[in-house]
């Protein structure tokens, strides 16, 4: 079935999606490092207009929030999935030593977000903001009037994460709109924005951060150092020790399942589905479950989930037009005498 | 679990191992093999390679696992990720098994 919406501008064109679920926060102040560095699992290489994408854990390592940690000269901006601001800076407050003197600001209040993501969002980008946009790199972010722009994105597409004053939003997004009629925008809700991210095996906090696991279950342990030592690092270390006793895997059925399902293995329970969603792009039910590490490989056909048949699957689901177009050889407007290959592999 | 299952998820296991092994070896990244999760992205944002490791990892992929170098276009699906680098090398020739 073919795309429609934003789905369809997401794969393959632009879609413009709100990052309302996006707590922004500054931390500034000469406790600014220590207090962020404290906090993040990831060593804290950084340089200005650098990011790292990380996780936020609590001292059971267990994940709290989906974090993007920016270096702002000798301050820090945390774009983070999971807590709502108050809570997340109740939390920061709540690492903050004694004699350390740092501000903490949200900047929910003056701020909106709101991202542009496909695999023509740098010509959109390069038509509104110049071509000097194309040269930032993929986890950097850049200033320019009125507008902080972050090359990020979690559905596996060219992504520019916008942040922009409250009272200039709306003429910053005008503009855009405008300009996409050009390049195919579409909006993309954000129940959409999670099954793209699905299809992509890229973590969701709001589904997969509530198995209560940690980063070696989650396939996260790109984003921790075993090195460093944070809030977390002797449970880190101690699960590391131990071996993680589950896995999340790709998994993926015709019929539909929910999370919270059993997947079985014969008579035998050998993990649960976490997330589960319909795709139309792979016309089937995806998802993702914890499953038993013995068990938790591709390319098995016979688990159940929920009593209905579960095929495990190496992720991700499509091959994101993103990985070949080329900003110095396509173009939208000429897209139709580009040869590109399926979304979907085999198709 | 029947032999069927067990025979496919060992060899799977066996090539998730060679695989973070050879990862480790030839990027020489401070890690252990386990420390790579088999569907983490291994370029940019994931475990950070860049195209002198993926160099390294091709020449290893074939003269190690016999995985023929791959082209261009199929490159970059191969190598997203070491359960796709296992999935490439049990299709080649002679790769056996799919499905349990």
């Amino acid at each position: 079935m073919p795309l429609e919406g934003g789905m369809a501008a997401l794969r393959q064109s632009v879609a413009l999606s709100e990052l309302d679920h996006v707590s922004r926060v500054r931390v500034a102040g000469p406790a600014a490092f220590d207090l962020v560095n404290r906090v993040t699992p990831l060593e804290l290489y950084a340089r200005d207009g650098q990011m790292l994408h990380t996780v936020l854990l609590e001292p059971s390592a267990q994940v709290l929030a989906d974090a993007y940690v920016c270096r702002d000269d000798e301050a820090y901006l945390l774009l983070s999935e999971g807590p709502a601001a108050p809570a997340l800076l109740d939390w920061l407050r709540s690492h903050v030593q004694a004699g350390e003197q740092v501000t903490l600001e949200d900047l929910g209040p003056s701020h909106e977000m709101f991202s542009l993501s496909g695999p023509y969002a740098w010509e959109l980008m390069a038509t509104w903001l110049g071509t000097g946009i194309l040269g930032l790199p993929y986890m950097g972010f850049a200033r320019g009037d009125g507008w902080t722009c972050f090359r990020a994105g979690k559905a596996g597409e060219y992504g520019y994460d916008l942040l922009v004053p409250r009272e200039r939003a709306p003429a910053l997004r005008a503009k855009v709109r405008e300009l996409g009629r050009e390049f195919g925008l579409a909006d993309l809700d954000l129940p959409s924005l999670e099954q793209a991210m699905l299809e992509s095996f890229a973590f969701n906090i709001r589904r997969e951060g509530r198995a209560g696991a940690t980063p070696l279950e989650l396939q996260l342990q790109w984003r921790i150092s075993y090195q460093k030592d944070s809030l977390a690092a002797a449970a880190l270390r101690e699960r590391r020790t131990q071996g993680p006793r589950e896995r999340l895997t790709f998994v993926r059925s015709p019929e539909r399942f929910a999370a919270g399902d059993a997947v079985t293995s014969g008579e035998e329970r050998i993990g649960t589905a976490v997330n589960a969603g319909w795709s139309e792009l792979l016309g089937a039910w995806l998802g993702t479950a914890m499953i038993g590490v013995a068990f938790a490989h591709p390319g098995v056909d016979r688990y159940q989930v929920g009593g209905r048949p579960l095929q495990t699957i190496t992720p991700p689901a499509l091959l994101n037009r993103s990985l070949v177009v080329n900003p110095q050889r396509h173009s939208y407007r000429t897209r139709d005498k580009d040869t590109f290959p399926p979304l979907v592999p085999g198709r | 679990m029947d032999a069927a299952l067990k025979a496919h998820l060992d060899r799977r296991q066996a090539l998730l191992d060679q695989v973070r092994a050879l990862i480790v070896k030839q990027t020489g990244r401070r890690l252990a093999p386990a420390d790579i999760d088999p569907d983490a992205p291994l370029f940019v944002s994931g475990l950070g390679l860049d195209s002198v490791d993926t160099v390294e990892l091709i020449i290893a992929l074939e003269s190690e696992l016999g995985l023929p170098l791959p082209s261009d276009t199929e490159a970059v699906p191969a190598l997203r990720t070491v359960n796709t680098i296992v999935d490439a090398v049990l299709a080649r020739p002679g790769g056996t098994d799919r499905a349990a």
